[in-house]
């Protein structure tokens, strides 16, 4: 049950699984929608257990590679939740990850991510529900498409290495 | 060696993951590892325990799986320090919003916080041992703009104990109120109203710790919060204010006249003379550049002739240049009018009789040009004024926000009118009308109630014109889609836009502050935080941050004269956070992308080294630069790459 990770490193033509759960991973800043997501669990709302959240202080760090080193190493969707334009606690840095959101879905589609399974979208502290709604319906999205097909081509992403 | 800490929150996280689960997940990690669960580890007793276990079982690197890290981080990496463990070589991961609330299937669950915590391990492997500094810091202030925000503010700070310097472009202090003859909305007399905090600045009980520079600019800061050092030039009085007693003598020999320079300056002035009677410090000063001595070399000496005290004038007065280091800047730079040549349909400077409020002001003062009589462009007393509300005010072809303070002046131009001309009436063309507030709505109550006043409502300033008729007075006229309408004045008040002072423009460019798109000083929060800057340590109060009134320009020196007192205390060292960036200058390609993306202007290029370099007092550690620099060239600390690709890696093993 712990080594679930396993299934999703397989081989070209791994197929799906009968109850495929989509591995999730959210990329969320500190202070609006890691707060969320807190809200969520604290109203105790429900949403898919292949949720898995990284957090770091603001949006802004999240840097392009994170996304696809996420898909590389097996996630079928990744989530950025930003704080809302003029919410930001950084004051605009949201705005860039935004832009930087749509410069990475123009280089997803041609090494064979489906630009729909990367979704970029705005939770503040009190959006628990909003928070639940949006895995929710990224799971949905997911589960259709059926798992990212470990080693097509975008197992050749360009994620240079960093630091 | 990892210490991995799972808290059960009593039932909360242990009903839904299994603490034997996350047990055997850590086990079959790599490297050598224990595990210890408990049932409430923030509780005094619970984090006793664990420092406690930490330092008994020789861990040298601590995972926490418990709750929120914006409930607990900072209560386990206290734990951690007592431990005697960096603190920062501590990693949390929350399995109880994050995945026992959320989660319904326990072995979902189990599996679910088993990642968080094998992404935690691996993440805390590569943390580095970090430590908040300690740095000196100045306790002392200096204030730009004299004004009510800035008098108030240097008061307080000079009340506090603190060294303050108050820095002052113009040679009088006050602002614009102090030229105001009456102060809505209770009508107060401007100078009488300012005068206790003239007074105390000058000489009251702690002036001695109050230095004020008028005829003054800031024009270089170097430093940072704790640590600024501020180069002030002052130009030369030619009058020494310790000798001259202000008696004025001087001025009438004068035999040069130029026109006012003065805000709102109506009438003129000599070659040396007061800003304005009554203007504090009363000492007057001499305009270099009308002066004929000092300007074309005259041999003239009449002010030196009719001065009663020896050395007082000083023709070979030079430009000084002060510098003080001090902790922190407050700016108070105010606001001005817009600019009506943009709407020349409104006649204001071209056709006789139109004034702008502040000229309007100026000729209602008793200091001002006319005495206080109120007069038309011929020196006659109006039977009809006219008064345009939301000049530029909200307008998107102009300034759309609401300025604010102009319907209260506009009213209150109502009642000095109906008080010193009875009878005389008034036409107000307005677009919004304007007056919250528990004081405010009586000069509005009283216009709206008075049978010699007009209300017109416009919805285009281009509907309303001003134009000369045969007798040269102006012509009142408002031309809707509904028919036209004109009234015949003799005096026509404009209320123009409160926007940015070119003071403000400047010292925001010298200060590298963020500006609003309307040009006023960006507050690092509109609700919560508007009297702090976004550059740490630089505050703003009054009309320099957006137009207000003086209630709460004075509120807002207040508050920010309480961050500078909770944030800077004489002896204390300021705590700098260590989660900051770090530029590696050897990487570093000189592109300064990094630059443009750091919104508190913490990062600057230096040239010697061909590098950017990281304030990390100013840097807030949001981690924006770390990923936008292309060269990779910067660290985020405790938000390293590394260490977040090994998070992403081993949450999806």
């Amino acid at each position: 049950m712990i080594a679930d990770g396993q299934a999703a490193t397989g081989s070209v033509a791994a197929p799906i699984p009968a109850a495929f759960e989509p591995r999730i991973v959210g990329f969320l800043c500190n202070w609006c929608s890691y707060a969320g997501a807190d809200k969520a669990g604290s109203a105790q709302v429900p949403y898919p257990p292949n949720v898995h959240i990284i957090r770091t202080m603001c949006t802004g760090r999240i840097d392009p590679q994170f996304i696809l080193q996420a898909f590389e190493n097996g996630a079928d969707g990744v989530v950025v939740l930003a704080c809302h334009p003029g919410d930001c606690h950084y004051k605009e840095q949201n705005y860039r990850a935004m832009q930087r959101h749509r410069m990475l879905l123009r280089v997803l589609e041609p090494f064979g991510v489906e630009a729909a399974r990367c979704r970029f979208d705005f939770v503040s502290a009190a959006e628990g529900d909003k928070f639940a709604r949006i895995m929710g319906e990224m799971a949905d999205v997911l589960r259709r498409k059926g798992p990212r097909r470990a080693g097509a081509p975008a197992d050749g992403l360009p994620t240079a290495s960093v630091g | 060696m990892t210490g991995v800490y799972m808290c059960t929150c009593g039932t909360n996280i242990s009903q839904r993951v299994s603490v034997d689960g996350v047990r055997e997940a850590v086990e079959r990690m790599p490297g050598t590892h224990c595990f210890r669960s408990g049932e409430f580890l923030c509780a005094e007793s619970g984090a006793a325990w664990m420092a406690d276990d930490i330092a008994k079982s020789g861990a040298d690197r601590v995972v926490v799986a418990a709750c929120s890290v914006r409930d607990h981080e900072e209560t386990f990496r206290r734990v951690t320090a007592a431990a005697g463990r960096n603190p920062y070589l501590m990693q949390m991961v929350n399995i109880r919003e994050h995945v026992a609330w959320v989660t319904e299937d326990q072995a979902q669950a189990t599996a679910k916080a088993a990642a968080y915590v094998r992404a935690a391990m691996a993440r805390v492997a590569l943390h580095q041992e970090l430590a908040r500094e300690e740095i000196d810091a100045s306790a002392d202030a200096v204030v730009i703009g004299a004004g009510p925000a800035g008098l108030k503010a240097a008061l307080g700070l000079a009340e506090a104990g603190r060294t303050v310097t108050l820095v002052e472009r113009s040679p009088v202090i006050g602002g614009l109120p102090v030229l105001y003859e009456e102060i809505a909305p209770n009508l107060e007399c401007g100078p009488c109203l300012l005068e206790p905090m003239l007074a105390d600045v000058l000489h009251g009980p702690f002036s001695e710790r109050l230095e004020l520079l008028t005829m003054s600019e800031v024009t270089g800061v170097v430093g940072s919060y704790g640590n600024f050092t501020v180069t002030i030039r002052q130009a030369p009085r030619y009058v020494s204010p310790t000798l001259c007693m202000g008696c004025g003598e001087c001025v009438a020999p004068c035999p040069v006249s130029v026109p006012g320079t003065f805000p709102g300056g109506l009438g003129g002035r000599k070659a040396i003379d007061f800003a304005f009677q009554g203007g504090l410090p009363n000492v007057p000063s001499i305009d270099p550049a009308a002066c004929v001595r000092l300007s074309e070399g005259q041999a003239c000496e009449a002010c030196v002739t009719a001065c009663p005290v020896e050395g007082a004038i000083v023709f070979d007065d030079v430009a000084q240049t002060h510098e003080r280091r001090v902790g922190a800047i407050l700016v108070a730079t105010g606001a001005s009018l817009y600019d009506c040549s943009h709407m020349p349909g409104l006649g204001h400077g071209r056709v006789p009789g139109v004034l702008t409020s502040l000229e309007f002001e100026r000729m209602a003062s008793s200091n001002g040009p006319t005495g206080a009589t109120i007069v038309d462009g011929f020196g006659r007393a109006p039977a009809r004024v006219g008064i345009v509300h939301c000049v530029g005010s909200l307008d998107p072809n102009h300034r759309e926000y609401c300025s604010g303070v102009c319907c209260q002046n506009a009213f209150k131009y109502n009642q000095i009118v109906a008080h010193k001309l009875p009878g005389t009436e008034v036409v107000h063309l307005y677009k919004g009308i304007c007056v919250p507030g528990k004081e405010e709505f009586r000069l509005y109550e009283q216009a709206r109630k008075s049978e010699t006043t007009t209300m017109v409502p416009f919805a285009d300033i281009s509907e309303v014109r001003v134009e000369s008729r045969a007798d040269g007075r102006p012509t009142l006229s408002l031309a809707t889609t509904g028919g036209a309408r004109s009234w015949d004045c003799d005096l026509v008040i404009l209320c123009p836009a409160v926007v940015p002072s070119e003071g403000t423009k400047r010292v925001a460019a010298l200060l590298e502050l963020a500006t609003d798109r309307h040009g006023f000083i960006e507050e690092l929060h509109g609700r919560v935080d508007s009297a702090r800057s976004k550059v740490r340590g630089v505050y703003a109060a009054g009309m320099c941050q957006a137009p207000m009134d003086i209630q709460k320009s004075v509120n807002q020196a207040m508050a920010a004269t309480g961050y500078i007192l909770s944030g800077l205390v004489s002896g204390r060292t300021i705590t700098v956070e260590p989660v900051t960036a770090e530029v590696d200058a050897a990487r570093c390609s000189a592109c300064r992308t990094c630059l443009s993306v750091c919104p508190y202007s913490a990062i600057t290029f230096d040239a010697t080294a061909d590098a950017a370099s990281v304030n990390r007092v100013l840097c807030e550690g949001c981690g924006t630069c770390v990923a936008a620099c292309p060269s990779a060239a910067i660290e985020g600390h405790h938000f390293t790459n590394a260490q977040i690709a090994a998070e992403i890696a081993e949450v999806l093993r």
